[in-house]
């Protein structure tokens, strides 16, 4: 990996909030005067659909897409979609995943295997060691709104890796988020950032 | 530093510093290159052009910004703005411009006076669309002259540049992105806004703007072609095409290869680079041949980098005949033929190019996740349709499974999927209508069904209704009425009466238009009513001639956004068997089955159309109130 190029992959499931999490990463990085790109794949996939995001910041980023295996960071919304892409994490990365379960309809109808929240959580850990585990729909929830969930885990995994300063994170979360979404997720990320220590 | 808040894409100063989406800085391109019309028809990835401008209000700055009831008619509204002296921008993904490709062919001929700029979104993947189709071919055969940005930074500049040019040369052209440009996010910086350029004179010019006179069009053609000529020197003029670095090792990208590019060189050993020129074609059609014969005459190889089909690696292989260098890319299997480019296929490209030693490519992972295809949304009224669908066959004596239903462009078409499994096929705008009605006329002899939302109807549906009404061929015709464009991110239909932008409109409305194409029987139902909607597929069916069922219910999406979800649904587990009824019938996302075997439902994603409960045998699903 080039040096000064950190690449973070976000897995969710659509409506869930990983594009709008990618988009205050992108707009937290330029208010830090880094340079970005971030490869979305909007459209259909967007709603109960399966989304990645590839965010990449630093000092001059050109590409908008990495590969498996080369992201520093992995932020799982939803343990299915974590588990189809723990392996874009790199060795001594750092992977976060909120302990969602969003079961696909396949699973439901039988068609697919229907593994617990349990199995999931032990099959990311064989795949990924070192991978940490949120409850942060739960942790927003209590903050008064659990779509403040991607909040929670930005605010969690950069007081792990220290990726942007917090007043970048604010300025990005105003930037992007609807004016009345703006001081709940603000918390919400102090929130994850505290979690992130204990 | 501290709170920068929302940046106002069109109004912000120059020199504002913003993290924008592709599509996104276009729309500010807009603004800075004096554009007055804009509009087209959203398809992914191509929408948030409009939906920018609509977002930050573009009209109050004196800016015609509307959608078209598709690409033909919309680029056809910009080519009259433009031979009117008006600066003008329509947008559509690459199948768009198969629908416009009629009037843009004829638009190389006549030519413009205010700047046109046709904005085309491919796909290479694909990730949202039907083929992986070039529209650099497409602008080939057409003859217009085509730039293709490398990020969102340049896609913005090149909106203004595409308005030079097209005044320079008198000549529609198009800017082309992908979808790694159009929907990526990259740091952007403004520039200055200029003044809306609207109607400056229109002459009449038969000789010009009349097709109908052959002599004519043979002297336009040579006028097009000179045109052509005049593009390649601007081409290297305004610094379209650019060359870094020397070396024997030669490697030409475009778009966003040359992103890939960039940081698989920084990659390669020390010196490694060195050994390499790169030359950058923003523009892609014409090539400047002269320009490319010095630029690449004296490499030995050269490696040509691009997505979708070995287009310039073709160009390029004509234009240096004769020179000694070897020439690859995808012919050669170098780069894939298949899906996008990444920058571990470019710097494997890179490395066998250079002759040195490729490391291993990572295995595949088997994805050992349970499978999620994009479903239809919880509460989507055409779950409901096509549930009626099923049963009103089935009531009506017919097997449903033995029924050919002949799908179209929309979210509808996620019912592919199981439970459902409700369409047969699914094509080009349009189609369900005329390919149902070609299998009748081709010798089936049972029950057909064509099935076609809103706003597919006004844009394709309506001639292959009028073609089966005329034919008098029987068929069954569903209209999915959701009152929206939904797939493409919520677009206004010609059926509102006020647009994004407030404008007053005059509704159109499908019934009445179904009526007067002489459809004799015409029944609109509410699909969440649903033993209603069965009975009237039921009794539809059964009609001679061509029969219209229009289930209208609003799109479950906008619907809880605009007014709330004001119940949701809730599983008794005493009283649920699992039996899985609610989960076959209507294969519903916010269902599941949890750990004990019985099914739940997760009431945050619920909007409450109580389709399940309907289908729970043992009243095992009840209705609550939302606080």
């Amino acid at each position: 990996m080039a040096e000064r190029i950190l690449n973070i992959l976000i897995a969710s499931v659509g409506g869930q909030g990983g594009l709008t999490l990618s988009r205050v990463i992108a707009a937290a990085a330029v208010a830090e005067g880094l340079s970005v790109r971030t490869g979305e794949t909007l459209g259909m996939a967007q709603r109960f659909g399966s989304v990645m995001s590839f965010v990449r910041i630093g000092e001059d980023v050109t590409s908008p897409l990495f590969g498996p295996g080369e992201a520093d960071v992995f932020i799982g919304m939803e343990l299915v979609e974590a588990l189809r892409r723990i392996h874009y994490v790199r060795k001594g990365g750092v992977a976060v995943a909120a302990l969602t379960l969003k079961p696909p309809v396949s699973s439901s109808l039988g068609i697919a295997p229907r593994p617990s929240k349990e199995e999931l959580v032990e099959e990311l850990r064989e795949a990924f060691p070192s991978i940490r585990f949120v409850d942060a729909v739960g942790e927003a929830r209590k903050l008064g709104n659990y779509r403040a969930a991607n909040m929670v885990l930005l605010g969690y995994v950069n007081g792990l890796v220290g990726i942007l300063k917090d007043e970048s994170v604010e300025a990005g979360i105003s930037a992007i988020l609807r004016p009345k979404a703006v001081e709940t997720s603000i918390r919400a990320y102090y929130r994850g950032k505290e979690l992130a220590k204990e | 530093m501290g709170k920068i808040g929302r940046v106002d894409v069109l109004r912000a100063p120059p020199g504002t510093r913003a993290a924008l989406l592709g599509n996104e800085a276009i729309a500010r391109g807009v603004i800075e290159s004096g554009i007055s019309v804009v509009t087209g028809y959203p398809g992914t990835p191509s929408s948030e052009v409009i939906m920018t401008l609509h977002a930050y209000r573009a009209h109050e700055l004196g800016i015609y910004v509307e959608w078209a009831v598709n690409e033909r008619v919309a680029f056809e509204i910009t080519y009259g703005a433009s031979i009117g002296g008006a600066r003008s921008m329509v947008t559509m993904k690459a199948p768009g411009a198969n629908v416009a490709a009629d009037p843009i062919v004829s638009a190389a001929y006549g030519g413009v006076e205010g700047g046109l700029v046709i904005y085309i979104a491919d796909d290479p993947g694909p990730h949202t669309t039907q083929t992986e189709q070039d529209t650099r071919w497409f602008a080939r055969m057409a003859g217009l002259p085509t730039i293709s940005p490398i990020d969102p930074d340049e896609a913005r500049k090149f909106v203004k540049v595409a308005i030079e040019l097209s005044e320079a040369l008198k000549l529609p052209v198009i800017l082309r992105s992908t979808t790694r440009v159009a929907h990526t996010v990259g740091d952007v910086v403004f520039g200055e806004a200029t003044e809306p350029v609207k109607y400056r004179g229109f002459k009449k010019d038969v000789k010009r703007f009349v097709r109908a006179g052959m002599s004519w069009n043979r002297e336009r053609h040579a006028w097009l072609l000179q045109q052509l000529r005049r593009a390649e020197e601007l081409a290297v003029g305004k610094g379209l095409v650019s060359s870094e670095g020397s070396g024997e090792y030669c490697v030409v990208c475009e778009g966003v290869s040359c992103g890939h590019l960039k940081e698989a060189m920084r990659s390669l050993g020390e010196g490694e680079a060195e050994k390499i020129k790169v030359v950058r074609l923003g523009m892609v059609n014409p090539i400047p041949r002269e320009w490319v014969k010095k630029e690449l005459g004296g490499c030995s190889k050269i490696l040509v980098l691009e997505e979708l089909s070995p287009y310039l690696e073709v160009t390029l292989k004509a234009a240096l005949h004769g020179l000694d260098a070897e020439i690859v890319g995808m012919e050669e299997g170098i780069i894939p033929s298949v899906g996008e480019l990444n920058p571990a296929h470019v710097t494997a490209a890179l490395n066998s190019f250079l002759g040195r030693p490729t490391e291993a490519a990572g295995t595949e992972v088997q994805d050992r996740a349970p499978p999620r295809p994009p479903p239809l949304c919880p509460g989507c009224p055409h779950r409901n349709s096509f549930v009626a669908l099923r049963f009103g066959l089935a009531k009506a004596g017919y097997s449903p499974s033995k029924v050919p239903v002949f799908g179209d462009i929309g979210c509808y078409a996620l019912g592919v999927s199981p439970p459902l499994e409700a369409i047969w096929t699914e094509h080009s705008m349009g189609a369900s209508i005329s390919m149902a009605a070609g299998l009748k006329i081709g010798g089936f002899e049972g029950p057909v069904v064509a099935v076609i939302g809103d706003s597919t109807f006004y844009h394709a549906g309506l001639q292959s209704l009028i073609e089966a009404v005329h034919k008098r061929i029987d068929l069954l015709v569903m209209i999915l009425d959701n009152d929206i464009i939904a797939m493409t991110g919520h677009q206004s239909t010609p059926a509102w009466a006020r647009t994004e932008t407030g404008r007053e409109a005059r509704p159109v409305k499908i019934e009445e238009v179904v009526k007067a194409i002489g459809v004799e029987h015409v029944y609109i139902v509410d699909p969440y009513d649903i033993d209603k909607a069965i009975e009237v597929v039921k009794e539809a069916v059964k009609k001679p001639g061509v029969k219209v069922v229009i289930m209208k219910h609003p799109c479950a999406l906008w619907e809880a956004r605009v007014k709330g979800v004001k119940a949701v649904y809730r599983v008794l587990p005493e009283k649920c068997t699992s039996c899985m009824a609610c989960v076959r019938v209507t294969g519903c996302p916010a269902l599941y089955v949890a750990e004990d075997g019985k099914v739940r439902i997760m009431e945050e994603d619920c909007t409450g159309c109580g389709l399940c409960a309907r289908y729970c045998p043992y009243d095992a699903i009840i209705r609550v109130e939302r606080r």
